[in-house]
């Protein structure tokens, strides 16, 4: 999910305030500290993502958001 | 009968055998590059062991002692015990997990924390949160939104438990650039 997906998301359910920050790269290395990624899923992203987005395949995000 | 289009009932089930079929988290690796060395002082080593999230909701969330937090998608129930040493024993700290297993472990979990008096473990599903409305004041997540085939389904529910004024604070994965489809398609990158 993209993140203006999630913060639309968020604001068409009724949350007011909404926020997504912090916004850490997320790599196939980080991906491989996780016992929920196979071996060969990792494998399969290494040789299917270019070399140069294997870094940050996806963004850690912290979203806040307040209850009107 | 409906038609399940969207797979719905498929990606649960792979995700719920991901967790299942794991002997443990991240442990250290993974909980040292998101919590802070005061929050892990303390936490049981098993706790430790069964890390499992993305990011750091506790530190963001700005709770209070009195508050009440749910915890979705608790797994082995890190987040909740240091949502429950911040909330004090005047406050409540509620994990809400799919699995009985997860639920269990984290209840010996925060036994061994010592913040069982005021923590509770429940079994149920972020689609469909076993708490009465605007009956919490604080939700957080870590890494667990993404993993629900109906993500709006688990916004609006989030929104309902809240009390007016409450706020949600979690950390989750967004993608911004399209992965390859055999990625995509994989059960491992759904419940990862």
């Amino acid at each position: 999910m993209a993140e203006r997906v999630f913060a639309r998301k968020m604001e068409k359910v009724g949350f007011a305030d909404v926020w997504i920050g912090e916004k850490i790269p997320y790599g196939i290395h980080d991906a491989a500290l996780y016992p929920l990624f196979t071996p060969e899923l990792i494998r399969l992203m290494e040789r299917l993502i270019p070399p140069d987005r294997q870094g940050s395949v996806a963004i850690a995000v912290i979203a806040k958001a307040r209850k009107p | 009968m409906s038609e399940d289009l969207l797979y719905q009932t498929e990606v649960k089930a792979a995700v719920q055998a991901a967790y299942s079929a794991i002997g443990s988290g991240g442990g250290e690796p993974v909980a040292r590059r998101l919590y802070t060395e005061e929050q892990l002082a303390g936490l049981p080593a098993a706790a430790i062991a069964w890390a499992l999230g993305v990011g750091n909701p506790v530190l963001h969330a700005e709770l209070r002692p009195g508050e009440t937090v749910l915890d979705l998608g608790s797994g082995g129930g890190v987040d909740t015990i240091l949502a429950a040493r911040e909330v004090g024993p005047t406050g409540r700290a509620i994990g809400i997990d799919l699995l009985d297993e997860m639920v269990e472990r984290a209840r010996g979990h925060a036994r061994e924390a010592g913040v069982e008096h005021w923590t509770e473990f429940r079994r149920g599903e972020m689609e469909d949160i076993p708490l009465p409305e605007a009956s919490v004041d604080v939700v957080i997540s870590n890494g667990v939104i993404n993993l629900s085939p109906r993500k709006s389904r688990v916004l609006a529910e989030i929104h309902r438990v809240l009390r007016p004024g409450g706020r949600m604070c979690v950390a989750d994965l967004t993608v911004e650039d399209d992965l390859p489809p055999e990625v995509l398609t994989s059960d491992a990158a759904w419940a990862g």
